[in-house]
């Protein structure tokens, strides 16, 4: 019988998402090996196998040019994740404390969370130029409008109770906000963090679109512009792996920083 | 932060709380009812003293305004309107606006913070400035250690409030606003959400706990039996808007005997206690459990 909460065992599950993977694989080796789809159009597997070699070490120039892109897009987003965190929670958390301000800040941020922030790119390619500045700024607003919002409504999300048991017991508004608020919402600000994290790597290859001379947007743009179908792949497939072992990575921190959220 | 050592002296002698008067005169409270029709009138013409420590108990129908009422004594206000609308409320001769530093509450929903063990959540109010100028450390991590001995819990003290039970963390909630030596004890249907056979053991609980530091008590129930169990003094609220039906002292000592609640005297005060609740009007709901 169908029931959805019921509850299925790991290897259920792993098994469960590995045959819908290699489920598409084996559509895509079919529509390549048979010619089905032209190779430029679609690269074989293999070929993208063959490509992601070539990319991790040209022996004849003596470099990796995936690592050396890899480790540009990372600090690229690693810059600007910090900065999103410097400025972001503190924001959300203020707005979160103060309907006033709530009030005053929310018709300025919510409405971007719907924007269309990659077309902000050419604004800023206007205002900060080409360089590094440029992108980081780029990231830095993509995630920062997805940050406070969600900061302001983990706190908003702690029940009042708290807060009236902390005045109640001789706490100024700011001490019960900072004892008592603030700690029951760091599970849901650590969740909105690892969202904002998501979407960098969503606009990595905007970011990097312009101008960039090392990076996997980069890598991207230009394996596009000769038409490399295997060496897209290899950019697109790195920047999904990167997502996603940052994405487990900080599920992981927070599970063992707020153990008591799931108790 | 944990072991300390042994009392010399008892823990009265810390600091012995002096007791604090609470008056309320012609208080009314009203709710904005929005879409421009009259304001909600909840209470009206509550006039109360309280001039001695002991248990007083707030009775009433569920919904009648009692909480408000308990919350105007030194609690935090409620959110939303003016409180009271009018009316005055003094402690200690003083007009009191909003929270005050003699009254503690202790609500039926414990607000314990999930991360924090035992130990941590009755020391919070430390973290606070009010407190911290008040009570040095060495004092007070004598104090959380003492109440939590005195609730039964020096066993649990290194647990987390999902590894208790509901009755376990409503003790850690009583301990954290008694280690703090109230004045004024303010709780509202603290047991309310908890079984029979636990409610019985914290009646009994803050009973032993309230002799050993007494103070002012006033504790809001819609249980009548509650009432007549634990009370020095019982005030019956009802009506629409509320207001004091009635208001009597017992004077039997506790713990009340079973023989005592069947006495033919305490089942016409139960009567007579029903009886006032439904010449009022009002459909809030009352409990009686014997």
């Amino acid at each position: 019988m169908w029931n959805p909460y019921e509850p299925i065992a790991a290897g259920t599950r792993r098994a469960l998402g590995l045959s819908s993977v290699l489920t598409i694989l084996g559509i895509w080796a079919a529509l390549a090996g048979f010619s089905l789809v032209s190779p430029a159009r679609l690269p074989a597997p293999l070929a993208v196998l063959s490509a992601l070699s070539r990319l991790a070490w040209d022996p004849a120039r003596g470099e990796s040019r995936l690592f050396d892109a890899t480790l540009a897009s990372v600090s690229r987003v690693l810059v600007a994740g910090v900065l999103v965190i410097v400025v972001g929670v503190p924001i959300g958390i203020l707005m979160g404390a103060s309907p006033r301000l709530n009030a005053a800040l929310s018709p300025l941020v919510d409405p971007f969370r719907s924007a269309p922030v990659v077309a902000f790119l050419p604004i800023l390619v206007m205002w900060l130029g080409i360089g590094e500045l440029m992108k980081v700024a780029f990231l830095f607003v993509g995630a920062v409008v997805f940050l406070i919002p969600m900061v302001r409504d983990a706190i908003l999300a702690v029940p009042q109770q708290h807060w009236i048991s902390a005045r109640d017991l001789g706490a100024t508004p700011w001490e019960a906000v900072r004892v008592s608020v603030i700690p029951m919402a760091r599970p849901r600000i650590a969740d909105a963090i690892t969202v904002a994290v998501s979407v960098m790597w969503t606009y990595i290859t905007v970011a990097e679109y312009v101008n960039a001379e090392r990076g996997l947007g980069q890598l991207i743009a230009n394996a596009r512009r000769v038409s490399a179908m295997d060496q897209l792949f290899v950019g697109i497939f790195t920047i999904i792996g990167l997502a996603l072992v940052t994405y487990f990575a900080m599920v992981a921190i927070k599970k063992r920083l707020y153990p008591w959220e799931t108790e | 932060m944990t072991e300390t050592p042994k009392a010399e002296t008892p823990a009265a002698k810390d600091e012995t709380p002096a007791f604090t008067s609470v008056e309320l005169s012609g208080i009314v409270q009203e709710y904005p009812a929005g879409d421009g029709k009259p304001p909600h009138r909840v209470l009206e013409n509550v006039d109360l003293t309280f001039d001695r420590p002991g248990i007083n108990m707030l009775l009433g129908p569920s919904g009648c305004g009692k909480s408000t009422v308990l919350r105007m004594m030194g609690g935090v206000r409620p959110i939303g309107a003016t409180t009271p609308t009018q009316g005055k409320v003094l402690i200690g001769g003083v007009p009191c606006e909003d929270a005050h530093e003699d009254a503690v509450m202790v609500f039926q929903r414990y607000a314990n913070r999930p991360d924090l063990s035992v130990w941590d959540n009755v020391a919070l109010p430390f973290r606070f400035k009010l407190w911290k100028r008040k009570v040095d450390r060495a004092t007070w991590t004598k104090r959380v250690d003492e109440i939590l001995t005195a609730v039964g819990l020096a066993d649990k003290k290194e647990l987390r409030p999902a590894q208790l039970s509901g009755g376990q963390n409503q003790r850690v909630a009583l301990a954290r606003a008694l280690v703090l030596r109230p004045k004024i004890l303010l709780m509202d249907e603290p047991f309310g959400a908890l079984d029979a056979q636990t409610r019985e053991e914290m009646q009994r609980l803050l009973v032993s706990l309230l002799e050993s530091q007494p103070c002012l008590v006033v504790f809001v129930t819609h249980d009548v039996s509650e009432a007549i169990l634990l009370g020095d003094r019982v005030i019956v609220m009802s009506g629409s808007p509320a207001t004091v039906v009635d208001d009597f002292p017992i004077t039997e000592a506790r713990p009340r005997s079973n023989a005592w609640v069947m006495s033919s005297p305490i089942v016409q005060m139960k009567d007579r206690i029903l009886a006032r609740l439904h010449e009022s009007k009002g459909h809030g709901q009352v409990r009686v459990s014997f």
